[in-house]
């Protein structure tokens, strides 16, 4: 019997018992008999996202693993560690989860949502996206990601009366349905070759010549291709599109940040743990699979009228550029630490300026349910406090100042993918083609609006509290960018 | 004292960014008002801060980090080569500012378009005082977001598809800038590579650049300043953006957003280029020269007054890249003198040029004719500004380009001097068709009888007092320029010999 570090699962553990009291109280207190009783579920939600918050700074320079057995010769393999990378990791889920869980309110005017249900699931998904961070085991990656997962399925679906939101939740669950019996093939020939499910076995495994190699790229190959569809890389991000635009705006805004973040880590862990040994085989692969995503999701998004459908787009190729120090991990040892920090990094700045953007378009979402782009006329004269968070979010995402913090993340993925010029070029263009949709959105935004009073709205508390924190962290970060990205970039070093 | 110094250019006009904002809310022309007592703030504190200077680099200059991590930092330095430049800038800045006084837009937004303005007044000092290769790109991008809005927003109005033209105008500058300026990060992140730091200063002192990777960056980095400077075949968003901005716009972006480009050039590319190499300074100067007799001949055939003006500065940024790819401390005082040369006269004549097109209701050169019969003062300044661009002896003008030529005679030993010579003989020929579009052109528009159908919209108002104020600093500085080049070309001659004895 070994003994479990508490500490160290707490915060997962929080946001799962804040899983289970939010359905406990929904389910005794029957249905709410006012606007803020409806809110009780959201407000348990971020106390235990704040819960959890607790035990990761506590954390934060003592780093633990648990979970560990002693194989019969070598040093411990552990399947559940909490280092910088974990933790950092945690930071971005948990400020997500809680943006998300605030732009959820939004739907109680609405009463489409079923605000209890909604509020499990998100917690549900979250656990999984702090777990799959801290697993350092195959096992555990993958079941990680099926909790990311299966709640986000029946959250896509939420909209009950909408035909489009039921295409959302089929297409999103056939597509990572069989994105999961990709990755558990590649997993189970990972296992075959190596002999070993942990990460650290995998990874010794991988460094002796024994090892049959064949086994073990077309094993990678195929849990990447797993994670591929995780992080919507192109040629696996068909689903994307559909399911953003019929999922909520919350759900879209969750997918695309908390659940994306979840499959880059994966994919750092499989791949720079488990698999840094053969970084000469598929550091090409990615490489490739950077250009594509970003190309592809660039071109798409220039052609969208719909807010949401743009926004997914943008969030394909954003995650394009996140791959692309991938594709230069190989360059040299210690180009793979920088490569990951540069990733992570980039991913951390992407999701609260994304995450800004979504909360944005909530509120708009509440009076033109159509989302189009030239529903958001005259935002910024109308209603400023949506407004310039929009035009900020916007530049941030295109990389240009005044969103400085967007514009040094291209320049932190620059610099680590230097090695592989082709690369960096491709992306140099890819940033020219992406300012052409997203000036088409901000030139609406600074219209004047088509009818006075066509875009005010009476922004929700909760959705406003939600700008409000991705909005004063990018202008914070934007002044003091060492703040976020000195840590993020050290992370592995 | 001199950290003070350099912050505050930067800060200046941010924070009078702000405060013109708070005071648009209460009163456009009290916006107004702040707005000019703040250039005129940055340029007494430029004027303040060359004096302090000195004029090579030396270690008193602001150097913090930024982000360590990535060792970026937020390094700033003025010299002899910057100096001159930023003196433009904030001067230009007062003159533009000042024309908004009595010359509002007819669309409204004076506040916000005086506004963006010291944004852009602000990103473009940062650009001249960084020494850090990040920072410079930052400082570069800032620009680009405020001047995107006043073209779309403040441009051109006339016809009937105006907007769709102010709107393909704005994002083709947008989107090549960008393009251009990202593909000079990438060179910036090769250097970085190579020679482990992002700071010019330590680049030029220790930095040699020699294998694949090196070219690579070089032709990088150069590519990106050459979409911005532009030179030939890169300057395919410049007409277009020239022409449809508002005069303040136009003027800014020739008089000063171009200089990013030159300035780019000679603190961010010389010291990452190696005159050694066979091809790509050569090339880069072929380039300029190409441009040189491409923008006369496209000149010639021009039909619209501001894209006259706007092809004429391709014209002079090739006469200004030409010198500084010769390598010598003669070609960096030609480049520097004859952007600031550049500044003041291309500036004058897109004031000029939107006063006429202002009064007349048109910018067609075929539809303009007999204005010194009508306007005989504003007919002259036109003149004088057209002389002193196609380069008359006496005005400052003449020296940029007679520099920029001699220097390529004697380019530094690395270089082929034969295809030097031949480049200056044909920059040579360009300055002669530089000066045929321009006499043809004052031939056609400024002489010949006034019609009804060729007269101004009213009673034609001459140059106005406030007119008179903007534009002569300007026009003054052009004659003393003209007159002692010595002025400028010393203090850019040391800082040149030291920053190239730095490589």
């Amino acid at each position: 019997m070994q003994s479990i570090d508490w500490l160290a699962v707490a915060p997962p553990l929080m946001l799962a018992l804040g899983a289970v009291l939010v359905l406990l109280v929904d389910a005794f207190a029957g249905p709410p008999r006012s606007r803020a009783a409806a809110l009780v579920p959201s407000v348990l939600t971020l106390l235990s996202v704040l819960l959890a918050a607790v035990p990761t700074l506590m954390l934060l320079h003592d780093p633990r693993s648990t979970f560990c057995v002693t194989p019969g010769e070598g040093a411990l393999l552990c399947s559940f560690e909490t280092d910088p990378f974990t933790l950092a990791f945690w930071g971005v889920t948990l400020f997500g989860t809680a943006v998300v869980a605030l732009l959820g309110t939004a739907s109680v005017a609405e009463g489409r949502i079923p605000l209890a249900e909604w509020n499990f699931l998100l917690l549900c998904s979250a656990t999984g996206a702090l777990t799959i961070a801290a697993s350092r085991d195959l096992i555990t990656l993958v079941v990680a990601l099926e909790v990311v997962s299966l709640p986000a399925f029946a959250l896509a679906g939420l909209r009950r009366a909408d035909p489009r939101a039921a295409e959302a939740a089929v297409k999103f669950f056939l597509v990572s349905v069989v994105s999961t019996a990709v990755m558990l093939m590649g997993v189970s020939l990972l296992y075959g070759a190596t002999g070993s499910v942990f990460l650290d076995g995998i990874a010794r495994a991988v460094a002796l010549e024994a090892t049959p190699r064949d086994v073990l790229v077309v094993g990678a190959l195929l849990t990447v291709v797993g994670l591929a569809f995780k992080v919507a890389a192109v040629p696996f991000h068909m689903w994307v599109p559909d399911t953003y635009v019929g999922a909520p705006v919350a759900v879209a805004a969750y997918l695309s940040v908390v659940s994306k973040a979840a499959g880059f880590v994966g994919l750092m862990l499989v791949l720079g743990r488990g698999l840094a040994g053969i970084v000469d085989l598929w550091a090409p692969v990615i490489a490739v699979m950077a250009a594509l995503t970003m190309t592809v999701g660039n071109v798409l998004a220039m052609r969208q009228d719909h807010a949401v459908r743009l926004l997914a787009w943008s969030s394909v190729a954003q995650a394009g550029y996140i791959l692309v120090p991938f594709g230069a991990a190989a360059t040299s040892s210690a180009a793979m630490a920088g490569a990951f920090g540069a990733s992570l990094g980039y991913l951390a700045v992407y999701a609260f300026v994304n995450l800004g953007a979504f909360a944005v378009v909530t509120v708009v979402g509440t009076r033109h349910p159509r989302q189009r782009l030239e529903d958001y006329r005259g935002l910024v004269r109308e209603e400023p406090g949506a407004g310039w968070p929009m035009a900020f979010a916007l530049v941030a995402l295109a990389g240009l100042p005044p969103g400085v913090v967007g514009l040094l993340a291209k320049v932190v993925v620059f610099d680590a993918a230097s090695g592989v010029p082709w690369l960096v070029v491709v992306m140099a263009v890819n940033v020219a083609i992406g300012l052409v949709y997203y000036m088409r959105w901000m030139r609406e935004l600074f219209r004047p609006a088509s009818s006075p009073g066509a875009s005010t709205y009476d922004v929700p508390g909760g959705v406003g509290v939600a700008i409000g924190m991705t909005f004063t962290a990018g202008l914070l970060f934007s002044v003091l960018p060492g703040l976020l990205l000195d840590p993020l970039l050290t992370v592995l070093r | 004292m001199n950290a003070v110094a350099l912050n505050g250019l930067v800060g200046l006009p941010a924070a009078f960014v702000v405060f013109v904002v708070l005071a648009g809310r209460r009163r456009e022309r009290l916006a107004v008002t702040v707005a000019v007592v703040g250039a005129v703030g940055t340029l007494l504190w430029s004027v303040w801060t060359v004096l302090i200077s000195s004029r090579a680099l030396d270690g008193s200059h602001v150097d913090l980090a930024w982000v360590a991590a990535l060792d970026i930092r937020w390094h700033l330095g003025l010299d002899g080569i910057s100096g001159p430049l930023v003196l433009m800038t904030t001067l230009v800045f007062v003159c533009v500012l000042g024309s908004l006084v009595r010359n509002a837009p007819d669309c409204g937004g004076t506040a916000a378009l005086a506004a963006l303005l010291l944004l852009i007044e602000a990103g473009v000092l940062g650009s001249f005082l960084a020494l850090d290769m990040v920072l410079f790109f930052a400082f570069f991008e800032v620009a680009l977001i405020p001047m995107w809005f006043v073209i779309h927003q403040w441009g051109d109005r006339h016809g009937p598809d105006a907007e769709a033209r102010r709107r393909r105008a704005a994002t083709r500058f947008l989107v090549f800038t960008v393009l251009g300026s990202a593909l000079m990060l990438v060179g910036f992140v090769l250097v970085r590579s190579e020679a482990g730091t992002f700071d010019i200063v330590r680049i030029a002192s220790t930095y040699d650049p020699s294998g694949p990777t090196a070219l690579a960056a070089a032709v990088l980095v150069a590519l990106g300043l050459a979409v911005k400077t532009p030179l030939w075949p890169l300057h395919i968003w410049l007409p277009d953006a020239h022409s449809t901005a508002p005069t303040v716009g136009s003027v800014v972006l020739a008089a000063v957003l171009l200089k990013l480009g030159t300035y780019g050039f000679i603190r961010f590319w010389m010291p990452v280029a190696d005159p050694d190499w066979e091809v790509l300074v050569p090339f880069v100067a072929g380039l300029a020269v190409v441009g040189i007799v491409y923008a006369a001949l496209a000149c010639l055939a021009q039909t619209d007054l501001k894209q006259l003006i706007a092809y004429s500065s391709v014209g002079h940024m090739g006469f200004v890249v030409l010198a500084l790819a010769t390598f010598t401390v003669g070609g960096v005082q030609a480049a520097v003198f004859a952007s600031v040369a550049h500044g003041l006269i291309t500036g004058l004549l897109f004031f000029v040029a939107g006063s006429i097109k202002d009064r007349y209701g048109t910018g067609t050169i075929a539809e303009l004719r007999g204005l010194y019969a009508s306007v005989p003062r504003l007919a002259g300044v036109f003149a004088f500004a057209a002389m002193a661009s196609l380069g008359l002896p006496g005005l400052a003008g003449f020296w940029g380009e007679m520099l920029a030529i001699r220097s390529a005679l004697y380019p530094v030993p690395g270089l082929p001097q034969g295809t030097f010579v031949t480049l200056a003989v044909i920059a040579a020929f360009g300055v002669i068709l530089t000066s045929a579009y321009f006499l043809a052109l004052m031939r056609s528009m400024l002489q010949g009888p006034v019609t009804s159908a060729t007269g101004p919209r009213e009673p034609s108002p001459d140059v106005s007092a406030v007119e008179w104020l903007v534009w002569s600093p300007l026009l003054v500085l052009t004659v003393v320029l003209g007159v002692a080049p010595g002025l400028l070309l010393g203090p850019v001659a040391e800082a040149a010999t030291a920053f190239l004895e730095l490589s």
